[in-house]
Order: C-alpha cells, then structure tokens, then sequence
C-alpha cells in the first residue's frame, strides 16, 4: 500500500533541493512573477465592426453557422433557425429568457421547450437541440467562451445535444485572448471555450466534423454595437 | 492479431531496441513512411499559415518560455498552492513519487467506487506509466475514447506520436481494424463513416461509465483549476458525465496564474494541429454541485521529474507543453516515425525526455537520434534548446561508456585517446601533421582526391571522396609570409 502522506514529503523535498535560487516568501514570488517579460500583443486594434466582422469570419471557417440580427428581432431569428433545423426536442439551460422560447413554440407545431431544471443525462441526451447565451467571444480565434453560468446552462447542455444555437451578442466579442482574460478579474471556476463543431483530425488529417459532441454549431450574433 | 504495421517495438525503454536498428526496420517500411510524411506534411502547411499570420509569435514564445522557466524555479511553492485551492474547491490531490505509486493511487481509487470500467481521455501520463495494462490485470477495463487511441487500442497498436498517435496508420487499415473489433463488414474507408462508427461505439460508454481518467495540460496554482485541450469532445464527455474523475498529471504541469493561459493557449494548439484554437478547452475548478463529477482526484506525478529538475541545462526539458511542433519537425522522425524511438515520447523531445526519465540507463542511444540541425528548437512555442540538452546527454553517455572497463580497449576509445594525447601539445600535433601529409601521399590520386582508404578509413571513402592534404598547412604559409615580410 503506497504511503501518500510520505511521498507528498519526498517529492516536496526533492523539489526544493533542486530549486535553491527558489523565492523565500510570497512577496518575492509575486516580485519575480511580476518581472516576467509579457512584450506580446494585449490589446487589438480594430475597429467595433471589424472585430465583428473578423469574429464571424472566423466562426465560418471552422463551419459554423452565422446569422446576424438587431436585438429587438431576436425572437424571430431563433425562430427561424430553430424551424430551418427541423427538429423538435429542444433543453434550455435554466436562466434562459422566455422571449428566446415564447415565439418559437408558438409558431412551430409540434415544438417543445425543456428547461434544465436538474434534467437525467438521458433527457438531455434525447433533446435535438440546445439554445444557450455566452459569456465572450474572441474575434482572433473565432472562440465563444461559455462560463455556465444560467443562461449558459451546465455543461452537459452543450454538449450531449446534436444541434447548438449560441446566443452571441456583439458587445460580447474582444479581438485577443489576452483581452477575454483580462476581463476575468474574478477567474470562472468552470468554463468551456468552444472554437467550432466538434472536430478530428485522426484519420489521415482529414477534418471531420462532429465526433462527439454537436455536429451543428450555430452562431446568432446580436449586433447591439449598432 | 495481424497489425497495421508488422515488426512491433516495444515503446517500453527498457526492453525496445536501441534507436539505430529499430529505425532501420522502420526505414524497410514504405507504407509507414507514406502515412508518416503526409500527416507530417498536413500539419507543418497548416501551422505555418498560421504561424506567419501571428505578428507577435516570438513575444509570445518568449513570454511563455519565462513562465514556464519561473513556474520551475518555484515549482514546490506553485504546487502547495495547487495543492490548497484545489482541495479548498473540493478536489483531492495526491503526490505519486513513481509509476508504481501513481498506478496503485488511481486503483485504490477505482475500487472504492466499484468501477470494473472506466474511460479515458488522452494522457501521456497514463502511457508513461503503463496504466492501461497494469488496471486490464487488476480487472478494470479501460477504455480510450480519443479517435486515434481507440483505433490503437482496437488495432492493438502503439502510439507513434503524443498529439496525432495514429498517425502512421491509414483509411484502410483503420477501415480494417474497426471492421474487425465492432463487428461492422459493410464498413467504408471514408473517414467520415469511421468517424461516426467511433462515435457510435463509445455513446454508451460515456453515458454508463462512472469514473474516468485523464491528464492535463495545465493546472492553475492560484485557482486549482484544470485544464484540458481537445478537439472531439471525447474530453468534455469524460469530465463531465462521469461521478467519478481522476487526473494523471506530471508535477511540472502548473502555471502560477490563469492569466498566463492567455499565453499558453495562442500557442498550444497553432504549434499542435495548426489551428488558431482547438475546439474544445474545459477548466475546472474542483467539484462544482450539480455539475460534472461530484468526485474528483488529482494525482501529481514525480517519476523522475525531480531529478531532472536538479539539473541545469537538462531542467529545461521541463519546460515542455506536450504539443509536438519538435517531432513535425525532425528530418529524423519524419523518415523513421515514432515507434524507432521505443518510448510513448518519441521525436526531438522523446530523445531527451525518455533517456532522463529512464536515469539514463536506458534509451541511450536517442540522444544521437538527430542531426542536430536545431529545427526543434526553432519551432518550439516554450523554447527548449533541444540540441544543447542532445549535446549534454551525448557526453553523458560518452563518460558513462568511457567508465566501463572494457571499453577502454576498445578501438575508437583507444584511437581518441591517443588523438587526445597528440593533441596536447603543439609540437605533436605539428609531427602528426607531418606524418600524415606522407602517409596520404600513397593514396592521393592525379586529381587532388583521396578516392580509396584502407582498414578504418575505408568508412569514409565507401561512400565519399576525401580531398587530398594541401602542399602546406595555414600555420606553413603563415610563418613563410612573414618571414618574406609581407
């Protein structure tokens, strides 16, 4: 039987006398840590509506879908991909607004709306679809940054479905990385950043989309930076 | 069991040819070759584009090799602090010193919940440690749900590369593999129809299995989170269906901040797969209620990672993010592939790596796997000299041979030592010139060349022309010149 306690020791101690220029306190830590040179690129330059632009560009070419709508046209705009989807069975995380579903349910027969109110993995795994919102979008690498939170839903959601309609508004989407994290003051303790369907690459080097989790990615960008 | 690619080497360093003889094998074989250069070729197109398209590559490459050099400097504070958030999020961290350890955590683990199944996410770790084999004999089935391991673990293949380890196998061999193992004769080669079959294959699987294993490509010391980079959502299933999760991770794995996967995270998966991110990054933090696993473990690994630390310029080797750029690279790999190296890491940094992990008692023959012609170490987004750590475990070698007895007869050992002898000395070396300018003579040709030596130089002039000594040396020429007062 191992002795846990005692190799924990081991290896601390085997670090140690291997690192002797190590940091004696916290503050020297966080000195040296702080010296670190970070001469790359933090802050993008484009324009609003270029950022935008590039975002959607970007999502296209990883195969994903992208609409774009004004706000006030949402409701009609899932309702159109939902029905353009041809599916039925759709889970809503939680915190999703009742505007994203009332219209929907409405107008396609035979629609039906769940809300993940604590779903079995097999209800969601017999949904067809999912709609959520995001937390940001990251024009550079066309990546949409989900921080499950209830407009999110956990992260099952997004993930057992076939079919997933993002919710992306515009005055979501930063160009860089850098700047998605220097967003994150207080850093998400769950998060899942999505760039494109589901993909591999193992036969071949042949992308094939849509391995395990939804084959369908798609984006509606509401562009409220207008 | 007929193999996609006959002559199996074993990728245990102990008992795997050494790297001259199973690369010869791996040279005899077209089909491999093939398979190889294509993907190889796939990949180094795509990440160029990519590469050049990024105008701040070095800044960032020079900001992660920083990172990574300060994460070890200060790797035993960086862990107690991992240590402390995680736990605090409700993780459960665990220190394995060996392999031997880390195997016998992870099954005491397992057998708590019961688990006669589990699934698995790529992980080097759980490769580097044999994982697999050592849980099938304790009675646990282990099965692998990235596309490429799942060919290999149906095809009873070993891995060839650490991010692409199928890559030397193709359409039609997978066609067959899949075929045979999930009984499916109407199966086609288009990877499309495979792909689906995989996903097919291990839907229940994710849905019934209740505990999983994986590695990690990074923790957070100031958050405990976990982070994993995929593209199929294999990984996603994995972490979060599953109650119970157990995380196989080398201690060298951490980054002070999350921040800092601002830097990792650009270059990770350009350097891998040439792409600008891969499709799927999950992080973690503990156990969060009514999300994912309710039951979560992190075992962190030394096997020998502290050894290497102590040592100054091979520590670097530490540095490294598991993204292959070095093995898509190597003139070396891309002739032979993975398997010549005997080891789960194979390629640049497979030869450095596998012979230190190994305390250098086996796989001594990889530090001479390259021309050490430095590509590795150009594309590397952590910046590893590759070469000079090659350098450094070449004269290891050297001083270990040179220390056994019979080697000191020995003809090249013997030869050297006298050369070193001559050498000492001025006066030596001038009379050893001036011996072999007499010497020579006998074999220099009409045409200035030496075309045929005997006994051990033959060596060189089998397959090359040696160009015959000049009438004077530079030293020669040097002293008439000034003597004639020019």
């Amino acid at each position: 039987m191992s002795q846990p306690v005692q190799s924990r020791q081991l290896i601390l101690d085997r670090i140690h006398a291997a690192t002797p220029s190590a940091a004696g306190d916290a503050t020297q830590l966080a000195d040296a840590y702080a010296a670190l040179p970070r001469a790359y690129i933090r802050r993008g330059s484009l324009s609003v509506p270029a950022r935008v632009e590039l975002m959607i560009q970007r999502l296209r070419e990883y195969d994903a879908e992208v609409v774009e709508c004004a706000p006030a046209e949402l409701a009609d705009t899932i309702t159109a991909q939902l029905a353009a989807s041809g599916r039925h069975l759709f889970v809503a995380p939680p915190g999703a607004p009742p505007d994203w579903m009332v219209t929907s349910a409405w107008k396609i027969t035979g629609l039906e709306w769940t809300l993940d109110h604590g779903l079995d993995l097999s209800e969601i795994e017999k949904a067809e679809g999912v709609v959520t919102a995001a937390t940001c979008g990251i024009a550079d690498s066309g990546t949409i940054v989900l921080h499950h939170s209830a407009t999110e839903g956990r992260r099952v959601m997004t993930l057992l479905p076939d079919w997933y309609l993002c919710i992306l508004r515009a005055s979501q989407i930063v160009e860089t990385l850098p700047e998605y994290f220097s967003r994150c003051q207080q850093p998400p303790a769950l998060a899942t950043y999505i760039s494109g369907p589901s993909a591999t690459a193992d036969i071949e080097m042949t992308r094939i989309k849509g391995v395990h989790g939804p084959r369908t990615l798609v984006v509606i960008v509401v562009r409220d930076d207008k | 069991m007929s193999h996609a690619t006959p002559g199996r080497i074993s990728l245990d360093p102990r008992f795997a040819p050494p790297f001259p003889q199973a690369a010869e094998q791996m040279l005899r074989n077209p089909q491999l070759r093939k398979n190889v250069g294509h993907a190889i070729d796939v990949i180094q197109a795509k990440r160029g584009k990519l590469v050049v398209e990024k105008a701040d590559w070095q800044e960032l490459r020079s900001a992660a090799s920083a990172i990574r050099f300060h994460v070890l400097d200060n790797l035993g504070a960086y862990l107690e602090q991992f240590e402390a958030r995680c736990t605090a999020a409700g993780g459960h961290v665990h220190w394995a010193a060996d392999a031997a350890e880390a195997r016998q955590i992870i099954l005491d683990l397992l057998r708590q919940e019961n688990a006669t199944e589990v699934i698995k996410i790529k992980t080097m770790t759980s490769a580097e440690i044999q994982l697999n084999p050592f849980l099938q004999a304790a009675g646990i089935n282990a099965y692998e749900t990235d596309l490429a391991e799942i060919i290999l673990q149906l095809g009873d293949e070993e891995p060839s590369h650490i991010v692409v380890p199928a890559l030397h196998i193709n359409r039609s061999q997978v066609r067959e593999i899949f075929a045979r193992a999930m009984g499916l004769k109407n199966l086609s080669s288009e990877p499309k129809e495979l792909t689906n079959a995989a996903r097919t294959y291990l839907r229940k699987k994710f849905l019934t299995v209740p505990a999983a294993i994986s590695g990690a490509n990074f923790l957070v010391a100031e958050t405990g989170t976990v982070a994993i980079v995929e593209s199929e959502g294999n990984g996603r299933m994995c972490l979060t269906l599953p109650q119970t999760m157990i995380s196989l991770v080398g201690i060298e794995k951490v980054l002070p901040r999350f921040q800092d996967l601002e830097v990792m995270l650009q270059l990770l998966a350009r350097s891998a797969v040439g792409e600008r991110m891969n499709p799927y990054t999950s992080l973690w933090t503990g156990v969060t209620p009514g999300d994912g696993p309710q039951n979560f473990h992190v075992v962190l690994l030394d096997n020998g990672r502290s050894r290497i630390l102590a040592k100054n310029k091979e520590r670097q080797t530490l540095k490294c993010i598991r993204c292959a750029a070095c093995m898509n690279s190597c003139p070396v790999y891309r002739q032979t592939g993975g398997h010549a190296y005997g080891s789960v890491y194979p390629g640049p940094i497979g030869a450095i790596l596998t012979p230190q992990l190994m305390r250098m008692k086996y796989a001594r023959t990889l530090p001479y796997a390259s021309s050490l012609c430095g590509a590795c170490y150009e594309v590397c987004p952590v910046k590893i000299n590759i070469p000079e750590v090659l350098l450094e475990l070449r004269s290891q070698v050297v001083n270990q041979e040179r220390k056994q007895a019979g080697r000191f007869f020995d003809l090249m050992y013997l030869g050297l030592r006298i050369a070193n002898l001559i050498f000492a000395t001025a006066w030596g070396f001038h009379a050893a010139q001036r011996m072999g300018r007499v010497g020579l003579r006998f074999f220099t040709r009409k045409d200035g060349w030496i075309h045929a030596l005997p006994s051990i130089g033959a060596k060189w002039t089998q397959t090359r022309d040696l160009r015959g000594l000049p009438k004077q040396t530079f030293h020669q020429w040097w002293a008439t010149r000034t003597k004639e007062g020019k």
